[in-house]
């Protein structure tokens, strides 16, 4: 595998892997350089998800992405989930496994939902302790998403990109780094995009997230049911300047088009991300 | 605040609508601190309402688009999700429907929604082998008495007083719903699943005992047994040879086994 620097692993250009494409890709085998799958819709005991997940697995590098550790919440960390993640990655050996900076219920519900933590010392020492749990009872690194949100809190003494940063140098995980979800936050707390490009280490970024939004209100809201826009992608061009050779992979999960559309769609983050990296390194 | 006083907070507002959180969150003049927090009051329901949707398409055929989105409101309230995986959250459903007025007044949405679980069921349930004719043929006739059949682990059964299966299938090709018919035996349905698509069929009565009694892993010899006391058929070791033989060609059964039956 290609390292940009020297611990990065690098795989290319990628998709999220959604039912409505399993016929189309185990048919075609398109050139994609790689798949993202969403934990918790593996974590069943057969059938159609599975049979699909190994076929693919079968053709393909692919990365774990879940929605509920929830790392910031405030209940005991869910061992028979950890459990299940574990199983899932012996059974597939994905190249990683990555989930949300952020809580997701408490008192045993699940809202399923990425709500944001308050970024404050509290929280910092909190999620530290936990994302160390989860890295020794999975036994590697994970890596940590930053989230869109709606609301920031009174209490935050941290900006999102200095909590981010502390999280992964004091817990010593890695970075996922959702460029739509840190231009959907920059627009609605109304900070600089950059700066938040800025603060991030750049040796613990291992993967991005392009994605579409949508606009309720005066608000910008992380729905991933359209296309890439313009801003977002001049914001990925700014992230592979500063990054450099990262996993990138376009994330869709409703209004779902056919899957050629969305190749085409990764092949745009390739051209905007080449010329950049060719550039770098000469 | 401490962390988890307003996780509490922020969860009330999710759950109930109303909490202090308001007071914790940042309002500007791009929005007001509940403009904010009404994107995730929003999202809540309609992530759910939306998973509901897709699980229960029959149950929403049935009710129309608005009520449906009301029972959803009023399940979302009686029974928010407490599992990492959204797709367990419609479970309660149907006994839901059993329970509750004004539903309980229409017992086949109860018998539609447990269908559809259970359509959902055998899409995942665990994989198991696929027992071959030539697999029965290699046993020799003197041991089909001791013989015990073993199904696959997507089998399910249900017993409906409602001709629910037949109104999903008009629901589902987009045909005009038919209004349900009610019996007072039940008639009793078999799901399974076959090369990843799940299948259904009624059953006859003898049959859905034969496939209880060898879902308690009685033999082939007391299933024939059985069956001389209840099967209307003039010939009852060929009726069982025919279920048999029924069975292997839908790919229901895993496997066949003799001796002691596993505790
Ligand atoms: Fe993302």
């Amino acid at each position: 595998m290609p390292h940009d620097q020297q611990t990065r692993p690098y795989l290319g250009y990628g998709l999220g892997l959604r039912p409505d494409h399993y016929q189309d890709i185990v048919r075609d085998w398109p050139a994609v350089g790689w798949f993202e799958v969403l934990s918790e819709n593996y974590m069943v005991d057969g059938g159609k998800p599975l049979h699909y997940l190994e076929r693919v697995r079968s053709r393909y590098p692919v990365v774990m992405h879940g929605v509920s550790l929830s790392i910031g919440g405030c209940d005991p960390l869910d061992r028979a989930y950890l459990q299940r993640l574990k199983s899932l990655a012996n059974r597939i050996e994905p190249q990683w496994i990555s989930d949300h900076l952020c809580w997701t219920g408490m008192a045993g519900k699940n809202l399923h939902d990425l709500l944001p933590l308050p970024y404050t010392e509290e929280a910092l020492v909190h999620v530290v302790e936990r994302v160390n749990q989860v890295q020794d009872f999975l036994g590697r690194q994970i890596l940590l998403e930053n989230v869109s949100s709606y609301v920031s809190y009174a209490d935050s003494a941290l900006s999102e990109w200095e909590f981010l940063r502390a999280v992964t140098e004091q817990a010593d995980c890695l970075i996922l780094l959702d460029i739509n979800n840190v231009y959907v936050s920059s627009c609605n707390h109304e900070f600089d995009a950059l700066t938040y490009l800025a603060g991030i280490p750049r040796d613990r970024v291992h993967q991005f997230h392009l994605a579409g939004h949508s606009y309720q209100d005066n608000l910008i809201v992380d729905t991933h049911d359209t296309a890439v826009i313009d801003p977002v992608w001049w914001l990925y061009a700014d992230a592979v300047r500063r990054f450099g050779r990262v996993s990138t992979m376009i994330e869709r999960d409703s209004n779902i088009p056919p899957l050629s559309q969305l190749l085409d769609e990764l092949e745009l983050a390739r051209r905007i991300a080449e010329p950049i990296l060719n550039e770098r390194a000469a | 605040m401490r962390l988890v006083h307003l996780q509490k907070q922020f969860q009330c507002y999710l759950l109930d609508g109303k909490s202090e959180i308001e007071r914790h969150v940042v309002a500007t003049d791009k929005a007001s601190a509940m403009q904010r927090l009404a994107i995730y009051g929003n999202a809540y329901r309609l992530r759910l309402l939306e998973v509901l949707g897709e699980d229960f398409p029959g149950l929403k055929g049935l009710l129309g688009a608005e009520s449906f989105a009301v029972l959803g409101c009023a399940y979302i309230d009686a029974h928010p999700s407490a599992h990492p995986s959204i797709r367990w959250f419609g479970r309660h459903l149907s006994h839901f429907l059993r329970e509750r007025t004004p539903y309980n007044d229409r017992p086949e949405l109860a018998e539609m929604a447990a269908f559809e679980w259970a359509q959902g069921e055998v899409v995942d349930a665990a994989d198991t082998a696929v027992c071959s004719a030539e697999q029965l043929a290699a046993v020799s006739p003197a041991r089909w008495p001791d013989m015990r059949v073993v199904f696959q682990h997507a089998l399910r059964r249900l017993e409906l007083h409602w001709n629910v299966p037949v109104v999903w299938r008009a629901i589902d090709d987009g045909t005009t719903t038919p209004t349900p018919e009610h019996s007072t035996r039940p008639l009793a349905w078999l799901l399974w699943r076959r090369s990843l698509q799940v299948h259904w069929r009624s059953l006859a009565e003898d049959e859905h005992w034969a496939i209880r009694a060898c879902l308690d892993g009685r033999t082939l010899g007391e299933i024939c047994q059985g069956l001389s006391e209840r099967s209307a058929a003039p010939d009852v070791p060929l009726r069982a040879a025919s279920l048999l033989k029924q069975w292997l060609s839908e790919d229901l059964v895993a496997n066949i086994e003799f001796g002691e039956v596993p505790c």
